[in-house]
């Protein structure tokens, strides 16, 4: 499996940086859906010994990772965009009501330099799907804020017991669209 | 059986275990046959007790875990059979309530019931077997592998136990409460 070979690339600095600071915060566990820019990120979670867990859909992620917190583990979601609006059942009816403080790490589709015109409506809800359900989500755009966006979502999920997500955006290096 | 019947069997066949129970019937039997005891139980998020399971399963490798789902409740989350093929979780086994109805909803009949031995059968991994009895279910549990699958036939309809709408702040706190203390044990 490519994701467990330590001779796997983690090619961006700032993929480098999100899994250096969910090991540092404890977090042991990773459930995804695959996505390309999160390959760099996963990659890197592996090498630190991080266990990794591919599911097939997006509320598996969530289920996975809410069981995981409570027996006291500390584990997260990644996924891309397009799939969250799989994960909203689990996250309605599980992450917010039980205060699991799932961190969420989305890889944004469907908004600036998207080409695909499917992805677009998808990319549109991200946020305000995360409003309504009280899930703070924050957009990271550079490298050199990556590091202080996810500390601090896990600081909310891990010590506010609040799920919170980071979007990471089109602007960040290796993305497929054209921004 | 009813579904108070095989939540009891389980409770008296593997004491130490802990359950993670799906939203509805399952929730219901096991808050009545274990009295509200520290379990992982699940009041919504349909599709989500299997997934969950597994996520407690892999953080306490040193524990038996128990999903007690119902047929629809498993039916939403197929894909997880083959998440624990590729995975192979040891210390999970999978029960399914298998009434053949949504009993939360009302008792609509599942358009297809059944079917989930078959299905964790053709991944190669899970071991699974239908059962139609407690003595079934006793034999199961001690002569099936790890990761299981085993498919509880329901033929006693009415509901099993209390409302399956807990608070979930209790059943985190009591839970938590539970794998603390078997933390400690190990220690």
């Amino acid at each position: 499996m490519i994701l467990e070979n330590d001779a796997a690339e983690c090619p961006h600095d700032w993929q480098q940086i999100i899994a250096a600071t969910l090991h540092e915060r404890g977090v042991t566990a990773a459930a995804y859906v695959p996505d390309t820019r999160l390959d760099g990120i996963l990659v890197r979670l592996g090498q630190l010994g991080t266990s990794l867990r591919s599911l097939s859909r997006e509320e598996e992620c969530i289920g996975y990772a809410c069981g995981q917190l409570m027996a006291g583990a500390r584990a997260a979601a990644l996924f891309q965009s397009s799939g969250l609006g799989n994960a909203v059942n689990a996250l309605a009816g599980l992450a917010v009501p039980y205060r699991l403080g799932v961190p969420l790490i989305i890889s944004m589709r469907g908004t600036l330099g998207e080409a695909n015109p499917s992805q677009i409506p998808g990319g549109r809800i991200v946020v305000p799907i995360l409003d309504a359900l009280g899930i703070q989500s924050f957009m990271v755009r550079r490298a050199d804020e990556v590091g202080q966006v996810v500390a601090g979502v896990l600081t909310l999920c891990f010590d506010a017991h609040e799920s919170a997500a980071v979007l990471l955006g089109p602007e960040l290096e290796g993305c497929r669209e054209r921004a | 059986m009813n579904a108070r019947d095989v939540a009891v069997a389980l409770l008296r066949l593997m004491p130490d275990s802990i359950f993670v129970s799906s939203l509805g019937t399952a929730t219901s039997a096991l808050r009545a046959a274990s009295h509200d005891g520290p379990h992982f139980y699940l009041g919504g998020a349909m599709g989500s007790a299997l997934p969950a399971a597994m996520g407690v399963a892999d953080a306490l490798p040193q524990a038996s875990v128990v999903a007690l789902v119902g047929d629809g409740e498993l039916l939403m989350s197929t894909g997880m059979l083959w998440s624990l093929s590729a995975y192979r979780p040891r210390n999970l086994i999978v029960v399914v309530l298998a009434n053949g109805v949504y009993g939360i909803t009302g008792g609509q009949p599942l358009p297809l019931p059944g079917g989930f031995v078959q299905a964790a059968e053709s991944l190669g991994v899970i071991a699974a077997r239908r059962v139609a009895s407690e003595e079934g279910v006793r034999e199961a549990l001690a002569e099936l592998g790890r990761p299981a699958l085993i498919e509880a036939k329901v033929d006693q309809d009415g509901w099993p136990g209390p409302s399956p709408f807990v608070d979930p702040a209790a059943v985190r706190v009591a839970f938590r409460t539970r794998v603390d203390a078997l933390a400690e044990r190990r220690v």
